[in-house]
């Protein structure tokens, strides 16, 4: 007398909570845009243009890569969503053209993310 | 069912790890004098042993028995603390309020200055300032970790205390006589209930 | 009278760990139980504790020096989370086999990919056929008394067995509850000092773990089987003598929630089970006549005692928060011995399981809700459709 055994069911992942295969995730080229690290930082570094010798310390110190040589303009510029207000590149300009300022003090910067990461 | 109220402390990892946690301790603790029911836990998922990243703990707090929810977030905080100022910035320390809550920041910044980076300040109904840092003079005082373990300089010491003492005078959720018996810095206590600033929004 | 403190799990497992006079302790750090040790290396540095800290290396180092400190006669300690468990997986079959009776504190954690903080069961569950007593705690309280429990049941003589005394990383972990400690006289009454049978000795020199031949291995195995025979009358003496002197009131395998003249049961290990009690109620209140077992002992397996306990109820949902792909239901791991309980009766309940809880997810009360509707559509139907479902998905 067969009899009818259960079944193991189905699982459907909802579509919001899918994750990659294998947990294999695509490296970031440049920029991992998912994981702003700007709301880490207190202070931020503020550039004297005069006193800057384009010598490129700033950006081989940076751990988070925030200066970037803008070669046109011939500036250093700086990389608002990743800068951790770590102070390496202050503390390492040769020149003395970076001091550090409360980030509060700047209306800009403001990303206001949902939870921490 | 008693009204659970929830209050959320953020904070900084490593810096001022400890003295969140210290916050939400102390206000357990004074809580439970009066014979409320408290619980106070970090969130797990922050991990912050990550000098610099914004941190949150938690307290629940009714005059029932509260059940465990085993959850990893606050949803709807009646009260938030903000432990570093600049976390206004950078995350929406709102999300979830109900209209009429209260935010405290530890800042020597006006009040008017810190509700320009907090678009959704109409939920508020109280808004306070004080000014932690000058009244201890040290922001981090004990780098421990966040997995408990070493805390010898007593609790509350460093910004904690008036901290606690602002909360208590803001929220009127504990009392300023219960904390003297915990924290070990009862005089930045005193000056952070006497010195906190105090608005009222619409 | 102790008073009552607001402890974590892992603090709590610490303050079992002094109350229990450990002697060698190993560490390595691994979240969530990391805790545990940075207590224990607080109370050895105040004086409070007086036992060696040896930090290991990893996990493998961790059970191998414990395992030579037991050898040696000493009360051991030591613990882990997540893939830490499965790093030292090589040592607990010696451990069990050379009969050491080392606690090892776990806090439950989902094991790798990715790299998941979240507490899971998979981690202690899986070395369940190593011959170790294994069960889980439902909340700060019990880790304290598990670790108290589990140390006089393993370091008896009739049994002689390591342990691990288990808890869901972060929500034992990591947040408080209430904990009356022991007096030290009420541990001392119930623990006695641990008396090793032939430790490594300079006057009576002995041999450690000697090559055998095949025919040689039989007889061990079965030595090993016969001791865990033993075990269950072991737990029981040790926990009515616990809850005599702490005065609590723990069943020794099950806690049987509202279960006499229940219709469904959760049955349900760790800190879930705590909302699953509430969702008893709950549905009490509604008219459904819903129970709880909750299990403490994995190893050994209560079979006995479920099928008394449970036998009557008409269908059981199994709350499973580790996996065991492949495995014959396709689910979880407690299922399979819960069915293999269950069987030999002859009006036996409908059981199913359901995945709850995975990943160190919360499991809401409208997720108990469901599966006591689910229960309930079985027991009109008076079959099984599936025998797993997985909450949410």
């Amino acid at each position: 007398m067969a009899k009818e055994l259960p079944g193991y069911g189905t699982i459907d992942v909802p579509k919001d909570r899918v994750v990659p295969f294998g947990a294999v995730t695509p490296a970031p080229v440049c920029q991992q845009d998912l994981f702003q690290t700007s709301n880490w930082r207190i202070v931020r570094p503020v550039k004297d243009d005069e006193k800057c010798t384009r010598c490129l310390i700033c950006y081989l110190s940076c751990p988070d890569a925030c200066w970037v040589y803008k070669e046109e303009e011939d500036v250093m510029e700086w990389v608002n969503n990743f800068c951790k207000g770590c102070q390496i590149c202050i503390q390492e300009c040769p020149s003395g053209a970076l001091t550090a300022a409360p980030e509060l003090d700047f209306p800009d910067g403001v990303v206001r993310l949902n939870k921490p990461f | 069912m008693a009204k659970v109220h929830e209050i959320t402390v953020w904070a900084r990892g490593v810096i001022m790890d400890k003295e969140g946690r210290d916050v939400i301790n102390i206000f357990a603790q004074a809580a439970q004098m009066e014979g409320k029911f408290a619980q106070a836990f970090d969130n797990y998922e922050d991990l912050p042993d990550r000098v610099l990243v914004t941190v949150r703990k938690y307290v629940r707090l009714s005059d029932e028995a509260i059940e465990h929810k085993y959850v990893y977030t606050n949803d709807h905080p009646e009260v938030v603390v903000v432990i570093e100022p600049t976390i206004v910035k950078g995350i929406d320390i709102l999300r979830g309020m109900e209209k009429g809550g209260t935010l405290i920041i530890n800042t020597n910044r006006s009040i008017e200055e810190m509700l320009k980076f907090i678009p959704n300040a109409n939920l508020l109904g109280t808004v306070a300032t004080v000014d932690a840092d000058a009244i201890t003079g040290v922001r981090t005082v004990d780098f421990s970790g966040s997995e408990g373990g070493g805390d010898t300089s007593g609790i509350g010491k460093g910004i904690a205390s008036p901290m606690a003492g602002a909360i208590a005078k803001v929220t009127g959720l504990i009392k300023k006589e219960n904390l003297a018996k915990i924290v070990s810095d009862v005089s930045g206590m005193e000056r952070g209930y006497n010195e906190v600033k105090i608005k009222k929004l619409g | 009278m102790a008073k009552a403190k607001l402890l974590t799990g892992c603090r709590a497992a610490a303050e079992g760990a002094k109350a229990a006079e450990v002697e060698v302790i190993c560490s390595y750090p691994i979240r969530p139980y990391t805790a545990i040790m940075m207590e224990l290396a607080k109370m050895v540095a105040n004086g409070e504790l007086n036992a060696e800290f040896v930090h290991g290396e990893g996990e493998h180092a961790q059970l191998s020096v414990v395992l030579g400190a037991c050898a040696a006669g000493a009360r051991a300690y030591t613990g882990s989370s997540g893939v830490g468990v499965t790093y030292a997986m090589e040592i607990y079959s010696p451990m069990a086999g050379g009969r050491y009776p080392v606690q090892m504190s776990i806090a439950d954690r989902t094991l790798d990919p990715p790299g998941d903080f979240g507490s899971e069961h998979t981690d202690a569950m899986s070395t369940r056929d190593q011959g170790w007593l294994l069960g889980w705690a439902c909340s700060p309280q019990e880790v304290y008394d598990n670790t108290l429990i589990a140390y006089r049941v393993g370091e008896d003589h009739r049994v002689m067995l390591p342990q691990m005394v288990c808890q869901d990383g972060y929500f034992i972990s990591h947040i408080p509850d209430t904990v009356t400690l022991g007096e030290q006289s009420q541990v001392k009454e119930f623990l006695p000092p641990y008396r090793p049978i032939g430790p490594l000795s300079l006057t009576h020199p002995v041999s450690h773990g000697p090559q055998i031949r095949p025919d040689q291995g039989a007889p061990m195995d079965a030595q090993r089987a016969q001791t865990f025979l033993a075990v269950p009358k072991v737990i029981e003496e040790a926990t009515a003598d616990f809850n005599r002197i702490f005065g609590r009131s723990y069943d020794p395998f099950v806690e049987q929630y509202k279960l006499e003249d229940a219709e469904i049961a959760f049955f349900i290990q760790g800190a879930h089970s705590n909302t699953a009690r509430s969702a008893v109620d709950r549905l009490r209140k509604q008219g459904v006549k819903a129970g709880m077992a909750r299990l403490r002992w994995v190893r050994p397996w209560p079979t006995h005692q479920l099928a008394a306990a449970l036998g009557h109820v008409k269908a059981v949902g199994v709350i499973e928060t580790s996996t065991s792909y492949g495995g014959a239901m396709r689910g979880g791991n407690l299922i399979h011995e819960l069915r293999a309980s269950l069987y030999d009766l002859d009006d036996r309940p409908l059981v199913t399981s359901f995945m709850g809880g995975l990943g160190g997810e919360t499991m809401w009360p409208a997720d108990f809700d469901h599966i006591a509707k689910i229960l309930t559509q079985a027991v009109t139907e008076k079959k099984v459709r599936n025998y797993v479902q997985w909450l949410g998905m």
